[in-house]
């Protein structure tokens, strides 16, 4: 047993070392730093109790970011999840020309966030795009605020499209024939088949892909850097996109820490709904 | 659903799906005046390489794309070694703490390392491994949904293995080598190819932890090739396609994997 253990160890830590020095100990670092005065260079001025927090939540900046989380995420998670449901279930079941739908649904997936955002920019620049030209409009997409936003959540649903798709797909198909079988026996066809009996049998999936991608929305940074900077005019400036700016640009470690404790704990949340979602799969 | 609505709903997304790659496969051909023509194009009014050429003779473009392969594959290499390695001690060895270490690790998966980035920038500073490989690999390394699908992969080996192979004296890791991965390839596939796309794709960490352009990798690098300032639009999508298209047939070629690979997770 002694021995086994040592060699356990052993095995295990090169993993443990890691987690804990890229993630435990940052974060008890920032969970620490949430609570303190820290200057710009790092040295600790006293304790500053919720003052942090306080001012945060009195940051204009901040709040109109949260304003823009929630409205991209508003945007995003019902549109995201309808289209991913409708890609499955269009291909639940394997067909003559499935093979290359199965392919074309899953290309977004050999796509960068930073190419398919250069590639976003040029389809939706301004008036001339090519966009308006297909669908005969005349919006200067990336130059107003509604209008980028929805760039970003079309952006958004790109890259999670795929990989949210193969889940509701293998799910589809993991479900037992027979209950299927025996519902169209009993008459059941269509829609009602779908509604009743099928969409019944992933929910627990579904359920786990909506609050995957609903922390994926809260969460969004990278694609709003490389699309809109922000802007125009701050309007698309997300939670996470200020943290950025606020860590690394301005220097401002409070704002910093503390916008990165709440958004662990909303993560933490929402990763234990899933988790106990996952558990009754 | 209907026999005519089914095919033609198909067809409409994957339109919509493949309107970005078959644009940006276009505009690559695209010369300087297409992308400022007073209509928006669809085709290149002619067809050259000349925008290939630019990009591939780019001074840094090589260099970026070498960056991104190295960091890439160390990533997948590492993640797969200690994911093979913590899921070994799970899964086949008996030892005080493994109640408490194997939470512990999968806790980590309710952590977001974007909130993070602050603090994981300083370690990496404070190890001076800014404008390094392994300053851009180390963060991403330890994955705990890779150590999971490695796990669920090896519960469902059959242990009497491993009992009649210590019996005739192989060590842990002739068994790990010999007998533990050849059973399990397609997971070890998976983690393989999902940390090296990963990786690979990733933009936010290595923009942060990279100041010297030869240090860059292509995702980082692909939006500062400074093309679009010059107007040559069309060697940043020449670009883009090249590195891209060699992730598409790979996609082609291991979708099966991937798929199986996401059963098994379902299941496990």
């Amino acid at each position: 047993m002694k021995e086994n253990s040592l060699k356990a160890f052993l095995y295990l830590a090169p993993a443990l070392l890691l987690a804990l020095l890229f993630c435990f100990i940052p974060l008890g670092k920032a969970f620490i730093g949430s609570f303190l005065t820290i200057s710009q260079q790092g040295r600790i001025l006293g304790f500053a109790g919720l003052d942090n927090y306080i001012s945060l939540f009195r940051d204009q900046a901040f709040l109109s970011s949260v304003k823009h989380t929630l409205l991209f995420t508003v945007l995003f998670l019902p549109l995201n999840t309808a289209i991913t449901l409708l890609a499955a279930a269009l291909l639940k079941t394997k067909r003559r020309f499935t093979a290359a739908a199965e392919y074309i649904f899953i290309t977004p997936l050999a796509f960068s966030l930073s190419a398919l955002a250069l590639i976003f920019k040029e389809i939706f620049r301004g008036r001339v795009s090519i966009i308006n030209r297909i669908f005969g409009l005349s919006i200067a997409w990336l130059d107003e605020s509604i209008p980028a936003m929805i760039v970003l959540v079309i952006l958004g649903i790109f890259l999670d499209f795929a990989f949210d798709y193969l889940l509701l797909l293998s799910q589809f198909r993991g479900t037992d024939k027979s209950i299927i079988e025996a519902a169209e026996i009993d008459g059941a066809s269509g829609l009602t088949l779908f509604f009743r009996i099928e969409l019944p049998a992933i929910q627990n999936m579904l359920s786990a892909v909506i609050f995957m991608a609903l922390k994926d929305a809260i969460m969004i940074s990278a694609p709003v850097m490389v699309l809109t900077e922000g802007g125009p005019f701050r309007s698309t400036e997300t939670i996470m996109y200020y943290y950025y700016l606020e860590a690394f640009r301005s220097g401002n470690r409070a704002a910093g820490t503390t916008i990165a404790v709440l958004m662990v704990l909303f993560s933490i949340l929402i990763m234990s709904i899933i988790s106990r979602r996952r558990r009754d799969v | 659903m209907s026999k005519i609505a089914r095919p033609a709903l198909i067809i409409i997304l994957s339109l919509l799906i493949l309107f970005p790659v078959l644009y940006a496969f276009s505009a690559s051909f695209f010369t300087p005046q297409d992308f400022t023509a007073e209509n928006a194009k669809l085709l290149p009014s002619s067809f050259s390489l000349h925008n290939y050429s630019l990009a591939l003779s780019h001074r840094y473009f090589g260099r970026y794309v070498l960056n991104s392969l190295a960091t890439a594959t160390m990533t997948a290499f590492l993640r797969t070694a200690i994911s093979i390695a913590a899921a070994f001690a799970f899964t086949h060895l008996r030892f005080k703490g493994q109640k408490i270490l194997l939470p512990l690790l999968l806790s980590t998966l309710f952590i977001p390392s974007d909130a993070l980035l602050y603090e994981n920038y300083i370690t990496i500073a404070r190890l001076s491994l800014i404008d390094s490989y392994l300053g851009i690999v180390l963060p991403s390394v330890f994955s705990a949904s890779a150590m999971l699908i490695t796990i669920g992969a090896y519960l469902s080996t059959d242990k009497d293995i491993y009992d009649a192979a210590r019996i005739d004296g192989c060590r842990d890791y002739r068994y790990i080598l010999s007998i533990l991965i050849p059973l399990t390839v397609p997971s070890t596939a998976a983690i393989f190819i999902q940390a090296f796309i990963n990786s690979f794709n990733s933009y936010l960490w290595p923009l942060l932890v990279t100041t010297r352009p030869k240090m860059r990798t292509v995702q980082v690098g692909i939006t500062m090739l400074g093309f679009a300032e010059e107007g040559e639009y069309g060697a940043q999508f020449a670009s883009i396609i090249v590195i891209t298209v060699p992730f598409l047939i790979l996609l082609a070629w291991g979708r099966k994997s991937i798929e199986k690979a996401l059963q098994g997770r379902i299941t496990a």
